[in-house]
């Protein structure tokens, strides 16, 4: 069964035909190309597949492409401004958050959702905000210390 | 890991979703976060035909204030709504913080309060939060409505009283009297991502700020098939003066009411040491935030 949904993407609006039983993150990567959302375990365990649908974070593996019609998604590929990195990437590139890079767009996103609720959040608040997103390489104290620094920088970029 | 095959449906009223539920009976189930059921589709545990979502339907995902009365929660809140909303968090304080510790962040934006219940598992969070609330569910078909207390609801893992054909349609709440504090802690490997080794939900009711405990609530999960109530331990408590010395003595009446297994989770010792510890503690976080009752 197929039906046609209509959402925004990274700000582009989209319009498409899915099959019911499509997940979102299947939707995102197999027919539109954004495979910087990766599929991990596929069963909400993992994170890797987050995405921030209608302002908060989702495993896109447990939302059906039919559930988000009308919803606006933002992907890691939406999050970098006029070609320039959004302080969330830069920050894990400059404090060497990233190792082999595939829970990264997951970490960011809910990072990224943790800071647009909360602009000034205590390590506790970064800590439980990516408790539903695994790192296999165990590198969670350098990640921790980049979303730290990244609400920092939107802060004072912010103040300026 | 792919999703078999299934015809979606999106009812704009819950009119016509009784109606379609009512028409396709036991070949359909009702998805609302999908958090659980898209998990047990894909590890083929079940292959419903047909599904009918709950998005559209107005009204379900809201929080209603009943002045000086209570609460209606809407089936398809969230848990992350629940766990942050100020009325639920000050009144209903164990529903909140049971639901801020289902799954993770991105479990709890999705996952509703109404799967949680509905899904009937021994060590799901709500539902012990729900049972010393005494929350009331009304459960409507094409045809008829009931009430029923949450108390009566469960009947063994992933058994309910809930018909095929029937819709948990609210969540119904009375406010607890003045000088009520609650509590819930959950025990788990991990803080997050964890399935209940022993969870704990606590209402404690004082007859003023010094006084004698009036009423007390205590419900256990994952430590029988269903929740349970500890009614011994709560009889206990009743009139006497609140305590470190009776908090543990009502731990250990409360473990007499369960009866635990052995799993990979923890064996039913540790169990049992667990429900009486954290009774103890869940008793005297609930007493403190008695103690701190406002009007």
């Amino acid at each position: 069964m197929k039906k046609t949904i209509q959402l925004t993407i990274n700000g582009e609006p989209v319009e498409a035909a899915v099959s019911t039983n499509q997940t979102l993150v299947q939707f995102l990567r197999d027919d539109l190309g954004l495979t910087g959302t990766k599929h991990g375990c596929g069963l909400g365990d993992c994170g890797a597949c987050t995405v921030i649908l209608d302002g908060k974070a989702v495993n896109s593996c447990l939302v059906l492409a039919v559930q988000a019609d009308g919803g606006e998604i933002l992907t890691i590929e939406g999050l970098a401004e006029n070609g320039k990195l959004h302080p969330l990437q830069q920050a894990f590139v400059d404090k060497g958050a990233i190792q082999c890079g595939f829970c990264t767009p997951g970490m960011i996103l809910s990072a990224k959702a943790l800071l647009d609720e909360k602009p000034n959040p205590t390590e506790l608040e970064i800590r439980t905000a990516i408790s539903g997103n695994l790192c296999r390489c165990t590198g969670y104290q350098k990640i921790v210390e980049a979303i730290g620094e990244a609400a920092e920088v939107i802060r004072v970029r912010e103040e300026s | 890991m792919l999703l078999p095959k299934f015809d979606y449906h999106e009812p704009a009223t819950l009119e016509e979703a009784l109606r379609l539920l009512s028409e396709m009976g036991g070949n359909a189930r009702i998805i609302a976060g999908g958090t659980d059921l898209l998990v047990r589709m894909k590890l083929k545990v079940e292959k419903p035909s047909q599904l009918i979502s709950l998005r559209k339907i107005p009204g379900f995902d809201a929080i209603i204030r009943r002045e000086n009365h209570g609460v209606t929660i809407g089936p398809a809140v969230t848990a992350a709504e629940l766990s942050k909303n100020e009325l639920i968090l000050d009144r209903f304080t164990p529903i909140a913080l049971a639901a801020g510790r289902l799954g993770a962040p991105v479990v709890r934006n999705r996952a509703t309060i109404g799967g949680n219940l509905v899904n009937g598992r021994p060590a799901a969070d709500l539902p012990p939060a729900c049972m010393v609330l005494d929350a009331t569910l009304k459960l409507k078909s094409a045809t008829t409505e009931r009430e029923i207390s949450v108390g009566e609801f469960f009947r063994g893992p992933g058994d309910t009283t809930i018909e095929p054909n029937e819709l948990l349609v609210s969540i119904f709440v009375e406010t607890p009297a003045p000088w009520s504090g609650g509590a819930y802690i959950k025990l788990g490997a991990r803080k997050t991502l964890e399935i209940s080794m022993v969870n704990v939900a606590v209402l404690l009711t004082l007859q003023g700020q010094q006084g004698l405990i009036v009423d007390a609530k205590i419900a256990l999960g994952a430590v029988a098939p269903t929740p349970v109530r500890a009614f011994a331990a709560e009889d206990y408590l009743i009139g006497r003066q609140p305590s470190a010395e009776v908090f543990r003595e009502a731990g250990a009446i409360g473990v007499g009411m369960c009866e635990p297994i052995t799993d990979h989770r923890g064996s039913m010792e540790y169990r049992c040491l667990m429900i009486e510890t954290l009774t103890s503690r869940a008793l005297n976080q609930a007493y403190q935030n008695a103690l701190a009752w406002k009007p």
